[in-house]
């Protein structure tokens, strides 16, 4: 069954069942290896979800094992979502410099420690039953309401702070950002409506001036633990 | 002062008294305390606010009978050093409120300026007096005039100038006493809102009490009672005369007439002294204090619907108990014959089922004893069940149930740290009145470096909770939990227990008043009314509002308010909780 993001978060927040997520199989990826290698000039850089959120990468190695591998380049990036696809985005610009797919896999790995996450999720419901927790446990089982402010470092969920109004989470995003110093690429996003994001891209373009922020949804696979409502930014430090 | 003063020949026509010894120094002890124990209740109203917090009486009766009852098991009873160490060692322990905990360095103040001597002269009775003064206002970071400080600071000053021209230590003791009344005097003069609220200084008048009374018994004299009008507002006499025939003469003031009539019960000696805790949920305070109060005398019944706290004296321990055991399931029981001098316990309840729920209710913990400990962890102070449900759920690691009029003992505080089992324990007085109680602990905790972060009010120890990080260092976590207590506004709504003028507000008896920040902000006749006004007064309107109902407000009440509230201020968010906190129907965190 296919279904489109929209209809996704509204049978998320209100099914009782929750949606699981499975990596690519390794079929798929030798499928994709195949045709991607069969000019023998063309190598292959995969960039790859964390391996401590997701077995993505373990399914793209096992596939990779029936290539030369000198022609194919796997990258844990530590990272997901928006941070992910800044790192592809910066990749993209490194391929378009001309760069080797080497250098390429070698800059991806030498940046990701630059990337921060910054997610403000409406509730920890979803994270915790999709068994994403990981530190961020600590803020579980709260009576009082709080909107948890998480972060993915090094690949893994941590807890940042429990604002009380997503108003207060949204400062400090931007106080987070701030934070990071000068950046390369900056993006935000959302599991909910376009309107949620006019807060946060507003206060953050306010503050962070010199780069414009890439602007997307999270997707359905990432959105099944963050839940319905979360917002989040990704940025990426300069080289 | 006006009042009866014993004829000045009088101590002349005596014996002079040159040394007094450790068995005068206990005499003198036990006699400040029941002359405290008869105050304690006019001492609890001599409160600048009126809201029904007024514990200073209790705080202090608690402290020093803490003091007596390790005093009784000193080391060498016959030496005046030896009694006042062990006394101060027991204030401090037993601690409670701000002003037992300075009740505590006046006794180790003094027992310092004892030091090393087995009997006291004049002058070492002096020498101790001026050094209690010393110690206790350098145990205060901004010491205020017009508080107990000044009296005992008078008090020294007393005692230094009469050292020089006696060798009597009756009458020194008499001018002692003499100047701390009129001290106590002054303190209205002395500070804003004594002035205001027109009464004398609580901690101060307690103090005087506990030198009457140490006086009377080291000197076998009469009492400078009666006292006029302590208590201006009522014109009555405030100081009682204890109900011990050892420690007055006759005389016919209503105040002794009252303390007569309590000695009633006490023909076959003290009678028993009852302490035991009885088990919730559900419990109705004040029915219970009415219930038990009309048993024996001195009852001290507080607590929350889920742990109420007894100590009674009374003649007849076994229908006491069975009275109370019909309420809730009791626990920790003891009873002493107060006649002997040893504490004679004739019952206990299994020591180890008392432990087990003392564990359970006095110190909530999530860690077992004997696991390692970790590196750090939180101690929260909370009245009510349901503060204490919220910060165990935010990560708190021991509860030690308290708060207002039932502050915890340094003790207590002290366990509840201990119950986290932690390197580092940072911990969380949530009340004004508990601050100087919490900053005590950290040197009796071995192997523990305890930090307060000085929350006031409930809302603040929340907010210091939610921005506690397990994996940051412990100043890390102190100054972000200091941060977070400046981002939230308290409002606490209760009853005026009298009628006074607070802060230009014309205040009557059961009129609603709104606390925000420690300041008597709203005054009216209903809470939405009240707490509507308190938001429409903010400059900065806030986001989100929680509100915590207290255990007299059902929750078809709270909702209603709640609906009520969103309708006025709809671009604030509302949050309703169950706080079960007493006295305070409401308590309201704005951010």
């Amino acid at each position: 069954m296919d279904i489109d993001a929209d209809a996704f978060y509204t049978k998320l927040e209100h099914s009782d069942v929750h949606p699981t997520t499975s990596q690519p199989s390794p079929d798929a990826f030798a499928a994709l290896y195949k045709t991607l290698l069969a000019d023998p000039q063309d190598e292959v850089v995969g960039l790859h979800i964390s391996t401590k959120l997701s077995g993505t990468l373990q399914s793209a190695t096992l596939a990779a094992q029936e290539f030369d591998p000198a022609r194919i380049h796997l990258v844990d990036t530590e990272s997901v979502s928006g941070g992910l696809q800044l790192l592809v985005r910066a990749a993209l610009e490194d391929i378009k410099a001309g760069e080797n797919a080497a250098t390429v896999a070698a800059n991806a790995i030498r940046r990701r420690s630059k990337v921060t996450i910054l997610v403000l999720l409406d509730t920890l419901t979803y994270l915790h039953r999709g068994g994403r927790i990981g530190r961020a446990q600590a803020f579980v089982g709260s009576l009082l309401n709080v909107k948890p402010l998480i972060a993915v470092r090094d690949g893994e969920v941590v807890p940042l702070a429990r604002p009380r109004s997503r108003s207060k989470g949204i400062d400090m995003i931007v106080q987070q950002v701030r934070g990071c110093g000068p950046l390369r690429s900056l993006a935000e996003f959302h599991a909910a409506t376009a309107e949620s994001m006019v807060d946060l891209e507003a206060r953050l373009g306010a503050a962070v001036s010199n780069v414009t922020a890439v602007l997307g949804r999270i997707g359905p696979v990432v959105g099944a633990y963050s839940g319905p409502g979360g917002l989040g930014v990704a940025c990426l430090g300069a080289d | 002062m006006s009042a009866t003063k014993p004829a000045p020949e009088l101590a002349v026509l005596r014996e002079p008294l040159r040394e007094i010894g450790g068995e005068q120094v206990l005499a003198g002890l036990t006699a400040a305390l029941s002359w405290l124990e008869a105050n304690q209740q006019e001492i609890n109203d001599l409160n600048v606010f009126p809201v029904p917090d007024g514990d200073t009486g209790s705080n202090m009766y608690l402290t020093l009978r803490s003091a007596v009852e390790e005093a009784r098991d000193a080391p060498t009873p016959e030496a005046a050093d030896s009694v006042l160490a062990a006394a101060a060692h027991g204030s401090l322990m037993g601690a409670r409120g701000n002003s037992g905990v300075i009740l505590s360095q006046i006794l180790r103040g003094f027992a310092q300026g004892a030091a090393q001597r087995v009997n006291l002269d004049s002058n070492g009775v002096a020498l101790a007096i001026t050094e209690a003064s010393a110690v206790a206002y350098r145990a205060v970071m901004k010491p205020t005039e017009g508080t107990i400080l000044t009296v005992v600071r008078d008090a020294a000053a007393a005692a230094a100038a009469a050292a020089g021209t006696t060798d009597d230590i009756r009458v020194l003791l008499e001018r002692v006493v003499t100047e701390a009344h009129a001290a106590v005097e002054r303190t209205t003069n002395q500070l804003q809102v004594l002035r205001e609220a027109n009464v004398v200084d609580a901690g101060g008048f307690g103090l005087a009490v506990i030198l009457e009374g140490f006086a009377r018994a080291v000197g076998d004299t009469p009492p400078t009672t009666p006292v006029p009008a302590l208590l201006r507002r009522s014109g009555e006499p405030a100081l009682r005369l204890p109900p011990n025939p050892g420690d007055m003469e006759a005389s016919g003031s209503s105040a002794a007439r009252r303390g007569a009539a309590a000695v009633a019960p006490r023909e076959q000696g003290w009678g028993y002294c009852t302490e035991f805790l009885i088990n919730g949920p559900g419990l109705d305070v004040d029915s219970i204090r009415t219930e038990l109060s009309a048993l024996g005398e001195s009852a001290l019944v507080v607590g929350d619907p889920d742990l109420v706290r007894v100590h009674i004296h009374t003649g007849d321990p076994a229908g006491l108990i069975a009275v109370a055991s019909s309420r809730g399931r009791m626990s920790k029981l003891k009873v002493e014959d107060m006649s002997a001098q040893h504490h004679d316990v004739l019952m206990r309840a299994d020591a180890e089922e008392a432990e087990a729920e003392a564990e359970a209710i006095g110190v909530a913990t999530q860690e077992h004893p004997q696991a390692p400990p970790k590196p750090i962890g939180v101690a929260s102070v909370a009245p009510g069940k349901g503060f204490r449900d919220i910060m165990t759920s935010l990560g708190a690691d021991s509860i030690v149930s308290g708060g207002q009029t039932m502050n915890p003992s340094i003790e207590d505080l002290l366990n509840g740290v201990r119950a986290v089992n932690a390197e580092r324990v940072i911990l969380l007085p949530n009340n004004g009145n508990v601050i100087l109680t919490a900053e005590q602990v950290d040197p009796l905790a071995e192997d523990c470096d305890v930090r307060v972060v000085p929350t006031r009010n409930l809302p603040q120890g929340i907010s210091a909770l939610l921005a506690f990080d397990p994996g940051a260092s412990i100043d890390e976590n102190v100054e972000r939990m200091q941060a977070a207590i400046a981002t939230v506004r308290a409002v606490e709504v209760t009853h005026a227990v009298r009628d006074t003028s607070v802060n230009g507000h014309d205040i009557k008896l059961g009129d609603v008043i709104a606390v925000v920040d420690d300041v008597i902000t709203e005054v009216g006749s209903d809470y939405v009314e009240v707490i509507d006004a308190v938001l429409k007064a903010q400059t900065e309107k806030p986001e989100l509002v929680t509100v915590y109902r207290g255990d007299e407000v059902s929750d078809e009440d709270a909702d209603a308010l709640v609906e009520s509230l969103r309708g006025t201020n709809p671009a604030t968010e509302f949050e309703l909780q169950a706080g079960g906190q007493e006295h305070y129907p409401y308590v309201l965190s704005l951010e």
